[in-house]
């Protein structure tokens, strides 16, 4: 669909981020009342079928933002634990970019020269350096030119609904391939159900159903979670046991607390010139980590990344214009003012995306719903969430920036969007790292203190959630883990 | 797309709704004048199906007359069907050839991109460079 004209039109349903809107096969509801509902694929490859493929790397100081800021906590690891797999990742994520940000430590150089920033990115960049700002060409896991399994993007800008050309990173093209040729089995449609222990309390595998309904049980001597902060929550709730009642690796009451998703807004920069800006690639065309920092002045603590972005084809900017007007009632956008978005944004606007750090809080959390069921008949995810006060003064401060930013890059106007109500697919916190078992469910090797064969490897053992998006952390954190997994095979406890 | 598809009545409807959304503009034509319910709607339900049925019964409840006051109250009070219904009306708007050439979109088309040069940028990095003062050092 992608490369049809209806492009657009995935975004409705199909393609929609939205489990409750897309409702496919591997999907689960997501119940609860929640100020930012998160998104998110299920199904083979995960967020990485549809992500926009922003590479971004944590702030040193994101490790340490207790210390420094004396709030939240520190992780129990620091950027030089992540250095090699982060440079590591990149390389077999194909990752187009440019090393040398002053704002970030030094890095190995990407494997691929960044995608040229293009009109809306030079319009964006001229204006940062008017202002004396810091941006930087943006680091994408898009090929700009064959590289592995990679084609040269061809930017179509149909990222998030995939990739007609095979430009975009993603586990089918990067990382299946050579691990079945390994001789792995992978095993589709199968929907885990339970992580069950053995009677000293290892875990002895996963229980699953198949596209059927017939239950399965495949034995391990280590299982790692990969399912989300969301689902990997879930699961672990739902794997309660005589032995683990409050849920599996859940003695911390840990599990599922502590949601963090990086709340958004965009300003929408509307420009006199056209920019011919639905074109792609829809990853980052240029960042800026200007107001990512504490900043003793300000009336918030820690900070959020930008990112320019293109606003897609007609559609979209009909979208965009309808949402930022949505208070100025019917005729603003409808009637004769409808086709004012074709006119005037069409082709001419960028957005900067502004994602804000969110502190990890107890009551922001992740529990299984008490009447809601997937299609196995397995409990929903129920999420509870709010936009904290220093979240929503963050937001508050950049987008004012943001919109000076826009008039300094000789913008004809702005299109500003409060806090999206839907998540942008970063889902973090609910299994958090840490050495102290009972403040933390999983150790710095992301071993869970209470069950020794079992791992957690994704986004929900971050410690505090930075502003980066979060895939080339997780991705490093997993290689980390997985390396040091197999290093310490000699020492690793197996059920009997 | 399911069933049997909407009937020449709903058709109408959407036509009539539909002007009421996207009228004729300075330089570009009415929603019923590209055909928003005719081909169009079916390539969108085809992109859409879930849409089909709250559509149609949309289509089924609105009045005979005052349709712009019906469509005035789903938008103050009825969002949920208010988005069905502009969803369907701009999506499929804007699946129209001739509204796309007059707006000058080609459809997300390939173009290739080139790395081959130096980028234009670079003097600007280095300001970014001699302004920074470095990052957070933390250890
Ligand atoms: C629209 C969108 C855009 C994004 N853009 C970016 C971006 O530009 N940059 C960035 O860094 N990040 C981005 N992300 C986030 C990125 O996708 C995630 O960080 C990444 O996918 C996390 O990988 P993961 O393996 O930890 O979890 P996921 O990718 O979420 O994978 C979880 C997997 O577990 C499976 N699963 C869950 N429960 C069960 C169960 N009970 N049984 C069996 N399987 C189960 C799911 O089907 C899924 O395959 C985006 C996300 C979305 C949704
Ligand atoms: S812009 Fe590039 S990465 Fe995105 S869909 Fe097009 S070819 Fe693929």
């Amino acid at each position: 669909m992608s490369a049809q004209p209806e492009a657009e039109l995935a975004w409705v349903e199909r393609w929609n981020p939205d489990p409750n809107v897309r409702q496919g096969l591997a999907d689960y509801p997501l119940t609860g009342d929640a100020d930012v509902r998160p998104v998110m694929y299920n199904g083979v490859g995960g967020g990485l079928v549809q992500w926009a493929a922003m590479w971004q790397t944590l702030l040193a100081s994101d490790f340490r933002v207790r210390t420094l800021d004396g709030i939240a906590d520190d992780w129990p690891i620091g950027w030089d634990d992540l250095a090699d797999c982060y440079a590591q990742v990149a390389r077999d994520m194909s990752v187009s970019g440019l090393g040398g940000d002053p704002a970030l430590p030094e890095m190995d150089p990407y494997p691929n020269p960044p995608i040229p920033i293009g009109k809306i990115g030079q319009v964006a960049a001229e204006g940062m350096d008017r202002l004396g700002w810091h941006w930087w060409p943006g680091a994408n896991a898009i090929a700009s030119r064959r590289h592995g399994n990679l084609q040269a993007c061809q930017r179509r800008g149909t990222c998030m609904i995939g990739c007609p050309e095979n430009a975009k990173a993603t586990p089918s093209l990067t990382h299946w391939p050579s691990v079945q040729a390994a001789g792995a089995r992978l095993v589709t449609g199968a929907r885990v159900t339970e992580i069950p222990v053995d009677e000293r309390g290892r875990v002895r595998g996963a229980a699953y159903l198949d596209r059927d309904g017939v239950e399965h049980f495949q034995p391990a001597q280590v299982v790692m979670l990969a399912a989300n902060a969301v689902g990997t929550a879930r699961l672990l709730l739902l794997s309660a046991s005589p032995r683990f009642p409050d849920g599996l690796a859940n003695s911390s009451g840990l599990v599922g607390r502590r949601l963090m998703q990086h709340p958004y807004r965009t300003v929408t920069v509307v420009c006199e010139d056209p920019l011919d800006s639905w074109q792609g690639p829809w990853g980052q065309v240029i960042y800026s980590l200007e107001f990512a920092e504490t900043h003793p002045d300000r009336d918030f603590v820690r900070g959020a990344k930008w990112m320019v972005m293109p606003h897609g084809g007609p559609m979209f900017a009909a979208a965009e214009y309808q949402e930022a007007h949505r208070h100025d009632g019917f005729e603003a956008v409808w009637g004769a003012n409808f086709h004012r978005a074709a006119d005037e944004v069409f082709g001419r606007a960028f957005t900067w995306g502004i994602q804000a750090e969110d502190l990890p809080e107890d009551d922001n959390r992740v529990t299984l719903d008490p009447t809601m069921c997937d299609s196995s008949g397995l409990p929903a995810a129920h999420v509870e969430y709010r936009v904290s006060e220093n979240t929503r003064r963050m937001l508050d401060f950049n987008v004012a920036r943001a919109v000076e930013a826009a008039e300094a890059s000789g913008a004809v106007s702005t299109l500003v969007r409060d806090v999206w109500p839907t998540g942008i697919g970063h889902v973090l916190g609910t299994t958090r790292m840490g050495n102290d078992p009972q403040t933390s469910v999983v150790d710095r090797w992301c071993r869970a203190h209470d069950v020794p064969n079992l791992y957690v490897i994704d986004g929900g053992v971050f410690v505090t959630g930075g502003s980066a998006n979060p895939t080339a952390t997780i991705m490093a954190n997993a290689l980390r883990v997985t390396d040091h997994l197999i290093e310490a095979r000699a020492s690793q406890e197996i059920p009997a | 797309m399911s069933g049997s598809g909407p009937t020449p009545a709903q058709r109408l409807t959407l036509d009539r709704l539909a002007d009421v959304l996207v009228p004729e503009g300075r330089n570009m034509p009415a929603a019923s004048t590209v055909g928003v319910s005719e081909g169009l709607l079916d390539r969108f339900l085809d992109a859409a199906p879930a849409l089909a049925e709250p559509l149609l019964s949309l289509l089924d409840e609105a009045p005979a007359e005052g349709l712009d006051a019906f469509v005035r109250h789903l938008a103050s009070q009825r969002p949920g069907d208010f988005g069905v219904l502009s969803t369907t009306v701009v999506g499929a708007y804007y699946l129209s050839a001739e509204v796309r050439r007059l707006i000058g979109y080609p459809g997300q088309q390939p173009n290739p991109l080139s790395v081959a040069s130096e980028p234009d940028y670079l003097d600007m990095l280095e300001r970014v460079h001699e302004r920074h003062p470095g990052y957070r050092e933390c250890s």
